[in-house]
């Protein structure tokens, strides 16, 4: 009995299962009486007591009001047959057989009654019809197709119990009585405790009103009008008649009613939809525009009641109607200018009593932003949950332009209302469904929208339509005032543009910071690096970002992973990476970027967690590509790196530029036999094997064959650039290589070699003589390049390399000392000291206490970044390695002449770093 | 050449009066039509009070002799105007005329106000009086009187926000008049202010920055010790910053000012990144120029950007200030800047070379054979240039420039020791203190 429970679900299988529970019982029947009975008091006694009464006094009575039941019952089977509605046949069925039991108890009889049969026997004539015809089944709406197949699954159960009456009777359609009905009896009993034991389920409902309309009114079913009906429960019944003359109705009765409804809200045992649609009906009813809108503001907050968890989304035909409920508000609104929409104010008893041509503010319990969230959240949880592979994805994704439309129409409305802190909010949800978008799609979803507004009229058509014919005309008509159809504007840019500046005009911190990040990202979406760098530097939100909500820091995450990619698609490859790199350097992209989980080998994630993780995923259509973005990084790590390492060989672990890269380098290294490459990391790692031996036609070539390329708009171009960059690098690298095996190499040999200009060749060279990178010079009436013998002998190296520690060494101790006695009288040290503190201003995160031993191990091993937060952002790295380099050239500033190799080296970093030391202080405005 | 002309974007960040000098230098330079510069010069003075001037610039633009009516009845009305406020002032100034009265005045401005109230019945009515006098006599045209007025309404000014505008209004003044020594001073008055002041929100206070940089150019590019200064105001964090964000074409005017200023080295490596970052938002051939020289490394390109640094410098209002001698009018900037940008392309092409052509190295310099010779034995003569002229091959020699390991190893390691010992004599004094403290 127990597992019975569980079994209920209501569709086929479980029905096969109760089936063998049946036969059980049958076999046992009369432990299952007790049991049954055992349940029955277990739920609400109403019933049973009400039962119970009847049948001690008015015996005859009773019986026959079950009779009258039963035969109102199947007269709601014949209207719904009528117009083929699968949906309330389903339902009627379930309830038939639900009062057959309740008769046979009343008539003490064991026989089944001769009406029982009739309809099964009518019910299965109809069945089969309906199966035969292939084509209407075909058109029909899913649901009602569902219903159907359950129908028939149900009724041959249940059928295959009274086969013989069923015979008999389509023998002799007359003949009927006296069969033997004990188990049916059970079977019967059997049902309804399966159905009464489980009110929330909302099939359901309708028989626990139904408990209660008895209470209300003997004769009601009596009453069961046409079949469309049998949609609405019976309160909607009941009300429909208690408003049934449109002349009686006042604003009191409504209004009463309202607070009823309102009252159940939430108690135990009222069913969620049931209630949205009381209320909706209600609105077609309510007196006043802004009794209608009261009772609109509630429909909506009951919709949202629907779906009550956290982690699945609201049904999409709530939304759907939820959205139509709020732009109907808007309409209202917008009609009677003086309803004014409050959540602050708990608004007079019978405010809403005030009627159109009443002058003064009215004011309205409501929230509209609230509500524009709570849609836009379901909206994305949706997106969330459904599979992004189908087309229900897709049909989902269409209704955005619906989206934008109505909080085009809500932010129009606050700013109407002179609420721009509202306004803002809601320019923020319209910003975040666009800032993802690149111009192309931004067009598919403009003109999507412009479709949609033929396209809907016909669909709106048609539901409105039936809501016509089924209720009385509303009382009070909203013509649609507010335009149903968005109006984007040409580029994505402008309305970012309009949206963006009415944000920061008005917006609270939190919204200014993400429409901040979300223009950050748009602006790197379309190539504008420079603007869009300006901007987050600008904004201090490196800053910040750790103490921001997780939602915002993936936001951030997203536009550094943007921004990096639109550094490199313009060419700047330093710029690029240290975007990027922070991003991998914890091999966490996924988790930081919310675009799946990445599992971790060290802590286990609690439940919570994972569920945590899960609400925060992006929907498929806003994520950046990972193999784009990791490929980005990777090819970003080896320009860099390659020459670095080359320039670097004899001893590599001074200045790593990439951890990340030369761990898959080491990686790739250690492998006996390396095989053709098939991902992005092996693509890479060739490549990098041939740059380091300058052969930079066939690093690029491997490179070029990724097909991840043809995501890039202007893809040829940047192929274009990364081809130049390859073949600078490789150059590069072939010179710091293989310098120590030339005297002389010309500069024509050279610009063969690598395929580059004369011009060109000439300038990377002489940036690396400049910087001390490479001790050659030129000849210039020969065209040559000599080099000078100035490698150091090891010995040498070693001795600067003591020297360099030893300089490290009592830099600590001197910020050791001063720490502990504090005014330091050493002349160098205020210098420093500045640096110093810059440098920890700049990695807010480091902490001013640990910033001496932090630079001191860089400046060992070169390990940096090691410690990084969820989301410190590429930020913390660069920003030690700006002041720790910083402290650096003063330092060398200092000594005068550096000796030659060393400073090479450093020399390239300092490039690169002070770059960010110029960005970073670019953001001290 | 109008196309590196900056007038349209300084311009809006000057103050109405200082736009004449601007547009005078323009016409000068025949750089637009004649009837443009005129017709913006009305425009300008619609808004002051400098009615006669206007007129003038009328007939000339219209060619007429006539006035429009209303030009008449301005002129009027200012005069009465400036009649009602000189009345109002007037206790206030004759008591300031007063040379006697004057020196009762001290330091103290509580003091001053009292005094002024008790014996000369002067509140501060007639103090804002004078304010709204001076700042009349401003828009009237006539400087001298404005500055006067100004500078002893400071002295008994209490509002601070007045006190400001004040100052902007004195340097204004001062700039007109071309007291640059003065001008100077209250140009570092504002800055303090504007430094130590907290405004209202940070962008108001760039924008302060930016007016003060914009208004400062006058000064810097006439002031005999403005090239430094300009680099030592526009250099600071804050201004570049300031720079950076709204005001990218101020960095011609720093980038000619590093060119031409030679001890400013350590800095310029900075502003050179500067100018790579800033590159997308703003270009001219002095920029670029730099950029060719050291961050390119391209030396044709330097040259020629060279040439057309001299066209900007000739046709910027500031830089190309004419100094008259005699008959002879030259533009002393271009000829320095001229000579340091060789001197710069010249060097860090010494830097990379062990041998060159002079013939090439002529070409590169914008000299002639004969010239580029003498230069260089110049600079070997003042021992700038490690390097030697094959005179026979026509070539110059580089002197190899190689440290010795040695002396670099030395040269690392000097200092420690020094630091070293400094330090230990810290703890010891320190640990000596700590025990006569027990």
């Amino acid at each position: 009995m127990a597992s019975r429970f569980w079994t209920q679900g209501g569709d086929s299988e479980t029905e096969e299962e109760e089936s063998d529970y049946e036969q059980e019982d049958n076999e046992v029947p009369v432990e299952d009486i007790n049991k049954a009975a055992k349940s029955k008091y277990l739920q609400g006694s109403d019933t049973e007591s009400d039962d119970e009464d009847g049948q001690k006094r008015v015996v005859k009575s009773v019986k026959d009001k079950r009779f009258e039941e039963m035969t109102a019952t199947i007269d709601q089977m014949k209207n719904a047959m009528k117009i083929n509605d699968w949906v309330s046949l389903q339902e009627s069925f379930d309830k038939i057989n639900k009062q057959l039991e309740k008769v046979m108890r009343v008539n003490e009889s064991d026989r089944v009654p001769n009406v029982y049969i009739k309809a099964l026997v009518m019910l299965e004539d109809f069945l089969n019809q309906a199966l035969a015809n292939k084509e209407a089944k075909k058109k029909m709406s899913s649901s009602n197709a569902k219903a159907l197949n359950s129908m028939k699954q149900k009724l041959k159960k249940n059928n295959k119990q009274y086969e013989e009456m069923i015979n008999k009777y389509r023998e002799n359609p007359e003949v009927e009585e006296e069969e033997d009905g004990d188990d049916d009896d059970e079977d019967g009993e059997d049902e309804d405790s399966e159905f009464e034991e489980d009110p929330s389920k909302l099939g359901m409902e309708s028989d626990a009103e139904e408990d209660e309309d008895k209470e209300a009114g003997e004769d009601d079913a009596n009453e069961t009008g046409p079949g469309w009906e049998k949609m609405m429960s019976k309160k909607d019944k009941l009300m429909d008649k208690q408003f049934k003359d449109p002349s009686q109705i006042t604003w009191d009765t409504v209004n009463k009613k309202f607070k009823e409804i309102v009252a159940a809200r939430g108690r135990k045992g009222t069913g969620r939809i049931e209630l949205v649609e009381q209320l909706t009906f209600l609105t077609r009813v309510a007196k006043t525009p802004a009794q209608k809108l009261e009772i609109l503001f509630s429909v909506v907050s009951a919709q949202f009641d629907v779906n009550p968890s956290l982690n699945t989304h609201m049904p999409i035909n709530v939304w759907k109607k939820c959205v139509q409920n709020l732009l109907t508000i808007l309409d209202i609104l917008t009609q009677y200018t003086n309803i004014v929409v409050d959540d602050m104010v708990e608004p007079d008893e019978n405010e809403t009593q005030k009627g159109t041509d009443y002058n003064g503010a009215i004011r309205i319990w409501g929230n509209l932003v609230a509500f524009l969230e709570r849609i836009d959240v379901e909206f994305f949880k949706s997106l969330q949950v459904i599979d992004p592979h189908t087309r229900e994805y897709i049909e989902r994704l269409r209704d955005e332009p619906t989206l934008a439309v109505l909080s085009q129409n809500v932010q129009e409305y606050l700013e109407r209302a002179g609420d721009n802190k509202g306004a803002a909010k809601v320019a923020l949800k319209r910003v975040e469904l666009i800032y993802y978008k690149p111009q192309e799609v931004y067009d598919a979803m403009r003109k999507l929208a412009e479709q949609n507004e033929g396209g809907e009229g016909e669909a709106d058509g048609e539901p409105k339509a039936v809501e016509e014919s089924r209720a009385p005309p509303s009382f009070v008509a909203t013509p649609e005032i507010v335009p149903r159809k968005s109006t984007f504007p040409e580029s994505s840019r402008t309305l970012m543009d309009i949206l963006v500046s009415l944000i920061y005009r008005s917006g609270d911190e939190r919204t200014k910071a993400r429409a901040m990040l979300c223009d950050i990202y748009h602006h790197a979406l379309l190539d504008e690096f420079s603007t869009s760098r300006d901007l987050l530097l600008m904004s201090h939100l490196q800053d910040s970002i750790q103490h921001m909500d997780i939602s915002t820091q993936i936001l951030f995450n997203r536009a550094m992973a943007q921004l990096g990619l639109s550094a490199f698609r313009v060419g700047l490859i330093a710029e690029g990476h240290g975007c990027l790199s922070e991003l991998y350097s914890a091999g966490r992209v996924k988790e930081l970027l919310a675009q799946g989980v990445s599992q971790s080998r060290f802590h286990e994630k609690t439940p919570e967690q994972e569920r945590m993780e899960r609400r925060r995923q992006m929907p498929y259509h806003m994520h950046i590509n990972l193999e784009l973005l990791e490929a980005v990084h990777l090819i970003c790590a080896m320009l860099l790196e390659v020459p670095n390492m080359a320039a670097n060989s004899h001893d590599a672990k001074r200045k790593v530029i990439s951890k990340t890269f030369r761990r898959l380098l080491e990686v790739s290294e250690r492998q006996t036999f390396t095989g053709p490459p098939e991902n992005v990391r092996d693509h890479v790692m060739a490549a990098t094997r041939a740059l380091r031996q300058g052969d930079y036609q066939k690093a690029f070539d491997v490179i070029n064959s990724l097909d991840i390329w043809r995501l890039l708009r202007n893809k040829d171009s940047v192929l274009e650039m990364l081809r130049a960059k390859i073949k600078e690098e490789a150059l590069r690298t072939y010179l710091f290589t293989y310098s120590s095996s030339y005297d002389s190499l010309s500069l024509d040999q050279l610009a063969k070699m690598f395929d580059l200009s004369d011009k060109q060749t000439h300038s990377i060279v002489s940036k690396m003589m400049i910087t001390e990178e490479l001790h050659a010079s030129w000849d210039q009436p020969t065209r040559c390049m000599v080099f000078h013998d100035v490698e150091h002998t090891r010995l040498q190296a070693l001795a600067f390399h003591l020297t360099e520690k030893l300089t490290v060494l009592a830099e600590s101790n001197e910020r050791a000392q001063e720490s502990r006695i504090g005014g330091g009288g050493l002349e160098n040290l205020p210098l420093r000291r500045r640096d110093g503190q810059d440098y920890a201003a700049a990695a807010a995160s480091g902490g001013t206490a640990r910033w001496q031993d932090l630079s001191f191990s860089q400046g060992r091993h070169g390990t940096g970044g090691g410690r990084t937060g969820y989301n410190a952002g590429g930020r913390t790295y660069s920003g030690q390695a700006g002041g720790f380099s910083r402290d650096r050239t003063g330092q060398s500033r200092g000594v005068g002449r550096t000796y030659q190799t060393g400073s090479a080296a450093r020399a390239s970093q300092m490039d690169g770093s002070t770059r960010m030391v110029s960005l970073n202080r670019g953001a001290y405005a | 050449m109008a196309n590196y002309d900056l007038t349209p974007r300084i311009a809006p960040n000057l103050d109405r009066h200082l736009v004449f000098p601007l547009l005078e230098f323009l016409q000068e330079r025949q750089l637009y039509p004649d009837q443009d510069i005129l017709r913006a010069k009305l425009e300008l003075l619609n808004q002051t009070n400098m009615v006669d001037y206007a007129m003038d610039i009328h007939r000339a633009f219209y060619h007429t002799e006539d006035v429009p009516q209303d030009m008449v009845d301005r002129r009027a009305e200012v005069v009465a105007r400036l009649k009602a406020l000189e009345e109002g002032a007037s206790p206030l100034v004759s008591f300031l005329q007063n040379e006697n009265a004057y020196q009762e005045l001290r330091a103290e401005k509580q003091y001053n106000l009292q005094m002024l109230n008790e014996r000369y019945q002067i509140g501060p009515e007639q103090i804002e009086a004078l304010y709204q006098y001076a700042k009349f006599q401003f828009e009237c045209g006539n400087y001298s009187g404005a500055a006067d007025y100004l500078y002893l309404y400071r002295t008994l000014c209490t509002n601070s926000e007045r006190s400001l505008s004040a100052l902007w209004g004195k340097l204004a003044a001062e700039i007109l008049m071309q007291n640059w020594d003065i001008a100077l001073d209250e140009l570092n008055r504002v800055k303090e202010i504007i430094d130590s002041k907290s405004f209202s929100s940070p962008l108001n206070q760039v924008q302060n920055r930016i007016w003060l940089m914009h208004w400062s150019l006058f000064i810097f590019f006439n002031h005999d010790n403005g090239r430094t200064q300009i680099i030592d105001l526009f250099n600071q964090d804050k201004y570049l910053n300031a720079i950076q964000t709204s005001a990218p074409h101020l960095l011609r005017y720093l980038a000619t000012a590093f060119v031409v200023n030679k001890r400013r080295r350590p800095q310029f490596k900075d502003f050179i990144k500067v100018i790579q970052q800033e590159q997308y938002s703003y270009e001219d051939p002095i920029t670029e120029f730099l950029a060719c020289v050291y961050v390119k490394y391209d030396f044709d390109a330097a040259q020629q950007k060279m040439r057309e640094c001299e066209e900007v410098i000739l046709n910027d209002p500031f830089l190309g200030k004419r100094a008259e001698e005699g008959n002879f009018a030259s533009v002393p900037l271009r000829d320095e800047f001229l000579e340091n940008a060789r001197l710069f392309i010249f060097e860090t092409y010494c830097r990379i070379h062990q041998r060159i052509d002079m013939g090439v190295l002529a070409e590169k310099l914008n000299l002639n054979y004969e010239e580029a010779e003498r230069w260089i034995v110049n600079l070997i003569r003042t021992s700038k240039l490690d390097a030697k002229i094959d005179s026979k091959t026509g070539t110059v020699l580089m002197e190899p420039n190689q440290p010795n390991v040695y002396e670099q190893l030395i040269d690392h390691t000097k200092a420690l020791s020094g630091r070293t010992y400094k330090l230990v004599s810290q703890l010891l004094e320190h640990a000596q203190t700590q025990q006569a403290a027990r």
